[in-house]
């Protein structure tokens, strides 16, 4: 779970210079799914469709702030690995304009496509050795579903947000975003394909705000 | 009609028989053969056609559903991007519309389709961008690639290219269910139309035409326009008329008969019935038939000439001894007939004369009795000398003798025509000699004679005691007769064994040797001359009664002073216990 907190840090690198003038946070709880799977500590993450929903397993949720923010100027690099004929991560959220690494963990070929309206893409086969690492970059928000054309199981989920303020739940739905500007905004939580909860918050330099969704 | 004549027929007939019910045994024979060799190979045939199909079917399902596992096209079915479909298709299906269209020969083994589509969630066609590389398709057969609903399992049905018109070949289609990776639901599916399986037949040779009959039209490519529209019809009132997935019947194909076969090609399907048709022609089997018939028919031929030719020899061989025996019989009869004849004439020969010695001795007797009477009237009288007594009384003895005389005559006769017959009653033979010696004993007699009797009481013997009777006078008459003064008579009876032996002996002067053998012969008298009465006949009469008594007489000696008789009868079997 180190990439966990990686993006967190990174998220909070990105933020500080803006955190440091006005910093508005909001904590709280996403009622996450019950998960039906073995406990978490044995299992790794993965992306499971079930009736047409695509979600991860175990349920985590995307907590992001709706609304419209500059795009930045130089866009960060992020990464998807392909190992053991799965995405690690299976589902990462990202700006739009990030650009997305797939380097290939394994010793097989992959082949990373997505027909998802958001992204359209087609990497192509290749191997563990190719470079540069094939990217992508993502430049329309919306959801994009991740397949390899020769692993048909394979799934992973881009979620791209216009936001720069979004975070990863723990397993049990906790989460912390700071160094949010301050004004009348949604806050967002994506729970699966199919749901996004909402809420209204109203963010106050200094203040945090604690925001549950049930 | 000669016997040989006879037989020969005899046997031909029983051949002729014999070689028709064969002809017609082998005739039915023949055609239930042919008929079950055609049914037989017609099954084998569109059997094999089926496995083919059925093999050719499963492939082909199992190929669609490979490549509609395809990630792209899920992809593109399930992330909303349908206008990406048919170009990852074009990659994807690729190897199934690749390359030539295969020979006919070679369609069972080849899975080249002709074109594909999808259907969408609805079961209409998802039109192609680009209808090159999905296989081209006119409007009309495309329409009818649509369903009703998306299926869950693979459907066959069969599309013809134009609707108007028969005859054009039918294309087989197959339909196979996409299953959502996402939901489990049928999202998709795919068609696939390909050329339909045509039997080549190896064996039938050019025999069997197989097509297919979808939608009212026939698909028979192999038969001309107008026969294909005629069956067509024909078809169509069979399926009509039967709920059968299958069936045969005789149809007329250009005027000739053929064996139709249906069989329903895609059951539960959601595209319209379609059944698939093999057309036999009947011809082939009618003039093998017809062959056989005649094979048979000249096989039999030649066994009725060789059964009659065989008939002829048999018929030779078998009269010869047959005609032998005949003429042998013929022989045989006409030697009896002579016989017979012969028989007939000595018998009626016989019969004259006895009768004629019977008539003489009844026209014999009546004379003589009426002398008796005369003499005895004569006697009655007192007036005569009486020297005149003595000799009417001398000729009176003489009557008598000749009335004796007559008697043996007649019955010597009565034995000579076989009219006597002795029955087999118990006589008591002690008791008749007895009272034989009891009268002998009561003749006035000169000759003092001594009587032996060597015999047990109640001697029985078989036979009639009227003529055993006269045996025993007869010896014992003669006994007495020839005798000598102061002689004796021995008379002797015993039982040996199942005969009984009477010896009667007395003493007197022998019979000449010369004489014995002529004794028993009729009218032969002893030596001794007219001096002893008698008349020839008595010897000859008793041994002719001791024969009919199943016994016999004979001489036992004649010389020094004794002569001796023997007669032997039958013992009386044991008189039947008289009741209580």
């Amino acid at each position: 779970m180190r990439w966990r907190w990686l993006i967190s840090f990174k998220a909070i690198c990105t933020l500080l210079p803006t955190s440091v003038l006005a910093e508005a946070a909001v904590e709280g709880q996403v009622e996450l799914p019950k998960s039906h799977s073995a406990p978490v500590m044995a299992k790794r993450y993965e992306i499971v469709t079930s009736g047409g929903v695509l979600a991860t397993q175990p349920p985590l949720a995307v907590v992001f702030l709706d609304g419209r923010f500059a795009k930045p100027s130089s866009p960060p690099t992020k990464q998807i690995a392909q190992k053991d004929l799965a995405f690690v991560p299976p589902l990462l959220p990202v700006q739009v304009g990030t650009r997305v690494e797939f380097p290939n963990l394994d010793d097989i070929y992959h082949n990373i496509f997505s027909y998802s309206p958001a992204k359209r893409f087609d990497l192509g086969r290749y191997r563990p050795d190719e470079r540069p690492i094939p990217s992508e970059v993502f430049d329309k928000p919306g959801l994009v579903t991740l397949r390899c054309d020769i692993h048909e199981h394979m799934r992973g989920l881009i979620l791209v947000l216009d936001s720069p303020y979004y975070v990863m739940t723990d397993a049990e739905g906790r989460f912390r975003l700071r160094g949010l500007p301050s004004g009348h905004y949604a806050l967002k939580a994506w729970v699966n394909s199919k749901t996004t909860r909402e809420r209204p918050v109203d963010l106050k330099d200094g203040a945090t705000l604690h925001v549950d969704f049930p | 009609m000669s016997f040989r004549t006879k037989l020969l027929v005899a046997i031909m007939l029983v051949v002729s028989a014999v070689t028709a019910l064969g002809l017609y045994l082998a005739q039915r024979n023949v055609a239930a053969n042919v008929e079950r060799d055609l049914q037989q190979n017609f099954q084998t045939e569109v059997s094999a056609l089926y496995k083919v199909q059925e093999l050719r079917r499963a492939a082909l399902e199992e190929r669609c559903r490979e490549l509609v596992a395809k990630p792209r096209i899920h992809a593109a079915l399930e992330d909303n991007a349908l206008d990406l479909l048919y170009p990852s298709a074009k990659d994807e299906l690729r190897d199934l519309m690749e390359g030539e269209e295969p020979a006919p020969q070679q369609a069972a083994r080849s899975l080249h389709a002709r074109f594909y589509r999808f259907l969408d969630s609805t079961g209409a066609v998802l039109a192609p961008p680009n209808a090159r590389d999905v296989g081209q398709l006119s409007s009309q057969a495309e329409a009818q690639l649509a369903l009703k609903k998306l299926p869950e399992t693979p459907q066959i049905g069969y599309i013809s290219e134009r609707a108007d018109t028969a005859g054009e070949g039918a294309d087989e289609v197959m339909a196979v269910p996409i299953f959502s990776t996402e939901t489990g639901e049928v999202i998709s599916a795919l068609v696939v139309g390909f050329k339909p399986l045509e039997l080549i037949s190896r064996r039938i040779g050019a025999g069997i035409k197989s097509g297919i009959w979808a939608n009212g039209r026939l698909h028979l490519p192999s038969l001309p326009q107008s026969a294909q529209t005629a069956l067509a019809a024909e078809i169509a009132d069979a399926v009509a008329r039967s709920d059968r997935a299958q069936n045969s019947l005789v149809v007329a194909v250009n005027g000739a008969p053929h064996l139709l076969f249906y069989r329903r090609s895609n059951p539960n399907s959601l595209f319209p019935p379609a059944y698939e048709i093999c057309v036999y022609p009947l011809a082939d089997s009618i003039a093998r038939q017809h062959r056989l018939r005649w094979q048979v028919g000249s096989a039999g031929a030649l066994l009725l000439l060789g059964g009659f030719l065989a008939s002829q020899f048999v018929a030779a061989r078998f009269s010869v001894p047959v005609e032998k025996l005949a003429v042998d019989s013929e022989k045989n009869r006409a030697q009896r007939k002579r016989a017979e004849a012969a028989l007939a004439s000595t018998s009626q020969e016989l019969e004259r004369s006895t009768r004629y010695s019977a008539d003489a001795s009844h026209q014999l007797k009546s004379p003589v009795t009426m002398l008796r009477a005369g003499i005895e009237t004569l006697l009655a009288r007192e007036d005569f000398k009486p020297e005149v007594y003595d000799e009417l009384s001398s000729l009176l003895h003489q009557t008598y003798r000749l009335t004796g005389v007559i008697d043996d005559l007649l019955l010597l006769s009565r034995m000579d025509a076989g009219h006597l017959r002795i029955g087999a009653r118990p006589v008591n033979l002690s008791e008749l000699i007895d009272e034989w010696l009891d009268d002998l004993g009561a003749l006035p007699d000169s000759l003092e004679v001594k009587i032996e009797k060597q015999f047990p009481a109640d001697l029985h013997i078989a036979g009639e005691k009227q003529y055993t009777s006269l045996i025993v006078q007869n010896l014992l008459e003669n006994a007495r007769q020839y005798n000598r003064p102061g002689g004796r008579i021995q008379v002797a009876a015993s039982k040996a064994n199942d005969q009984v032996v009477l010896n009667i002996g007395n003493t007197g002067p022998p019979i000449a040797a010369s004489a014995q053998e002529h004794l028993f012969k009729r009218f032969q008298r002893g030596p001794t001359g007219t001096a002893v009465s008698g008349h020839g006949l008595g010897l000859n009469l008793a041994r002719e009664l001791a024969r009919l008594h199943g016994g016999d007489l004979r001489l036992v000696r004649s010389n020094d002073d004794w002569t001796e008789f023997e007669v032997w009868f039958r013992v009386a079997r044991p008189a039947p216990k008289t009741a209580g």
